[in-house]
């Protein structure tokens, strides 16, 4: 079935960025926005546009029939959802194809199937799909939970099965912190998300995360994209991603990507997934999760392979046959995306907000920024706190990192005080540069990455530019001129 | 003329200093400085102590300016220094956000460092944490009441 018109059901820079391929598919988008986003990108550059008034999340981009009900004025035959938000709710997949529309993603049985931390683990045994040691089974009980945490041996991880973001886990390295954190977990996972179900796992020391970028079509072809190095992280939210990973053998990627083929077609996946792996420092691999929708940290992926997932995803909506072999997809040079975000490093990563003056764009070869806002955008407190994502692309690592720490200087987001110079020190440490990444990298190396103190020399430049704001060179008469900032003027709109 | 400039709290002291004709000149350290800026259409283009960079500046924001220069980043004001207040047992919200869950009632007695309301916002959950030992002497909102940045959403004496 042919797709003529995609209502994209997010906001921000993933709303505009499945727009892009749509467009250049020759495919009408409407998109829809909250009151308070009406002057974004997303709400502008679409053939239609629809406001969801205003009110809490559960009024707007969560309002599944409000949603379905545009799709159907506006005629879509199909919904993208974008991450986050509704891409991995069964209700909503269900309600959109019963509505008779198409749902660019998996299946609701696939998603069902794949959010249950629990269920997806017990699904995936009779694949041989390795797993970290661990109970994920229905007895809820306290003392037999703790029991099982006693027999993996500390330090384990308390995980709530429903959980992700970080929310609802916990990590016990002592017999005292047990009972507590079982406790603890249980009752995040019940306020976070309706369920206070657990796992128990084996805790594993400076894991790497290694997730596999995997698509699926109707017609049995059952493709990955290779893998992601995803291990930098605060708050549990990944901030730098890559590809290749470094340091990694070919033997080894290879067996993990097989590994992640092995699942979608072991539970007959359609669309783009994507399998986390954990990598012990031993290169032991074990499942973590499945992701059953298109990732944040897509874009490397997209760079190193030269694919377009999200015309991959529309092409095996409307049924027709992924047009590449497995043996055609190939990994060339090297990307890093790095997240920037609305918060200060150097306070906890405390959120900010703000009007942002100037954004900003990248000038060097290969480089993309994927961005919602526009100049005079405000950040407030209803959404997340990313405001981008810089994706860069160089003929090696050692290139792409150079050519990544040289574009963050040219994002500015003027306005907002963000974590862009805070990514520039971790792309410039030492244990970055040699690939040296796993999970508590931000931790471990917590010291190292505050700011650098100033030289003498930035001290005067930091002086000299804030003395001569709003004065400009001095004239012919030899008389410099006041002159109005750009920033009390620039409103202009950019994506 | 002596000026104070403060960049990111810190306060660095220039001496000579002269801003006149599009020129900017000042000792600091023992070294003298000359800038100017060349007027560039988006932002600044500086050019002095050997070398030329663009800068862009911030709107004022809570007496400060973010200043941004060849990869450097600062928060900068002259003058008078921007003090921050903060009083003890007095709990303020440290963003907008709206309250999640009020953990402690009035009345209860709080050891430094116990939860005494989670805000919400942008997505995250914050403890607000009480900052000494003492009793909870008041709590100003309720649970789903939005708050402003810097509020003052309890206090513990």
């Amino acid at each position: 079935m042919k797709i003529k018109k995609i209502l994209v059901a997010n906001r921000g820079e993933i709303a505009l960025r499945v727009l892009k391929t749509a467009k250049e598919m020759g495919i009408k988008v409407v998109s829809i926005y909250a009151e308070d986003d009406k002057t974004l990108p997303h709400a502008m550059l679409a053939d239609e546009s629809y406001s969801l008034g205003s009110g809490p999340l559960s009024e707007t981009y969560l309002n599944q029939q409000k949603i379905v009900d545009i799709a159907k004025k506006s005629g879509a035959d199909a919904i993208h959802p974008g991450y986050g938000f509704l891409s991995e709710n069964a209700n909503f997949a269900n309600l959109v194809e019963s509505s008779g529309i198409i749902f660019i993603g998996p299946t609701a049985e696939s998603i069902t199937l794949m959010g249950d931390k629990s269920g997806s683990k017990k699904a995936l045994e009779h694949l041989s799909i390795p797993m970290i040691p661990g109970y994920h089974g229905d007895n809820q009980d306290e003392e037999f939970l703790a029991n099982e945490a006693r027999k993996i041996g500390f330090p384990v991880l308390i995980k709530a099965s429903a959980g992700g973001g970080g929310k609802g886990m916990r990590i016990v390295h002592k017999e005292e912190e047990l009972l507590e954190a079982i406790r603890g977990a249980k009752s995040e996972g019940l306020n976070s998300f309706s369920n206070d179900r657990v796992l128990v796992e084996k805790y594993i020391v400076n894991p790497r995360h290694i997730e596999v970028q995997l698509m699926s079509d109707t017609h049995g072809n059952h493709l990955h994209f290779w893998e992601r190095e995803c291990s930098i992280q605060r708050r549990y939210q990944k901030i730098v991603e890559e590809t290749p990973a470094p340091n990694m053998s070919q033997e080894l990627r290879e067996k993990i990507c097989q590994t992640a083929v092995q699942i979608s077609s072991g539970i007959n996946y359609r669309g783009a997934g994507t399998v986390e792996f954990i990598l012990t420092p031993n290169n032991e691999f074990y499942f973590l999760e499945m992701n059953t929708r298109l990732q944040v940290e897509h874009p490397v992926t997209e760079m190193v392979t030269g694919y377009d997932l999200v015309r991959f995803q529309i092409m095996v909506a409307a049924g027709e046959k992924l047009p590449v072999k497995q043996s055609d997809i190939k990994q060339k040079g090297h990307a890093i995306e790095c997240r920037i975000y609305a918060e200060d490093p150097d306070q906890n990563f405390m959120p900010s907000i703000g009007k942002i003056e100037k954004i900003g764009s990248p000038t060097l070869r290969d480089t993309r920024l994927d961005c919602g806002f526009n100049d005079g955008a405000e950040v407030g407190v209803n959404y997340d706190p990313m405001l981008a994502k810089l994706i860069v692309w160089g003929e090696d690592r050692k290139t792409s990192t150079q050519k990544t720490i040289q574009s963050l200087d040219e994002v500015l987001f003027l306005g907002v005080k963000t974590n862009r110079d805070y990514l520039k020190r971790i792309l410039a440490h030492p244990a970055y540069v040699e690939g040296k990444t796993h999970t508590h990298f931000i931790p471990q190396y917590e010291a190292d990455l505050k700011p650098k103190s100033f030289t003498d020399e930035n001290i005067a430049d930091l002086i000299a530019a804030f003395s001569l704001q709003g004065i400009s060179r001095p004239t012919a008469t030899g008389v410099a001129v006041e002159r109005s900032t750009p920033w009390t003027t620039l409103t202009g709109f950019r994506n | 003329m002596e000026k104070i400039f403060f960049i990111n709290g810190q306060d660095y002291k220039v001496t000579d200093y002269s801003l006149k004709n599009g020129v900017v000149s000042f000792t600091y350290n023992g070294k003298k400085y000359e800038y100017q800026n060349l007027g560039f259409r988006d932002g600044l283009l500086i050019e002095g102590n050997n070398h030329r960079f663009s800068a862009h500046i911030g709107s004022v924001k809570d007496g400060e300016q973010v200043v941004m220069a060849h990869g450097l980043e600062a928060r900068m004001s002259s003058g008078k220094k921007i003090k921050k207040q903060s009083i003890s047992g007095s709990l303020n919200s440290p963003m907008p956000g709206k309250i999640f869950k009020v953990v402690k009632n009035v009345g209860d007695e709080v050891k430094k460092g116990d939860t005494i309301l989670i805000l919400e916002a942008m997505k995250m959950e914050h403890s607000i944490r009480a900052d000494k030992d003492g009793v909870v002497k008041k709590i100003h909102f309720q649970v789903g009441e939005l708050v402003q940045g810097g509020a003052v959403l309890a206090s513990v004496e």
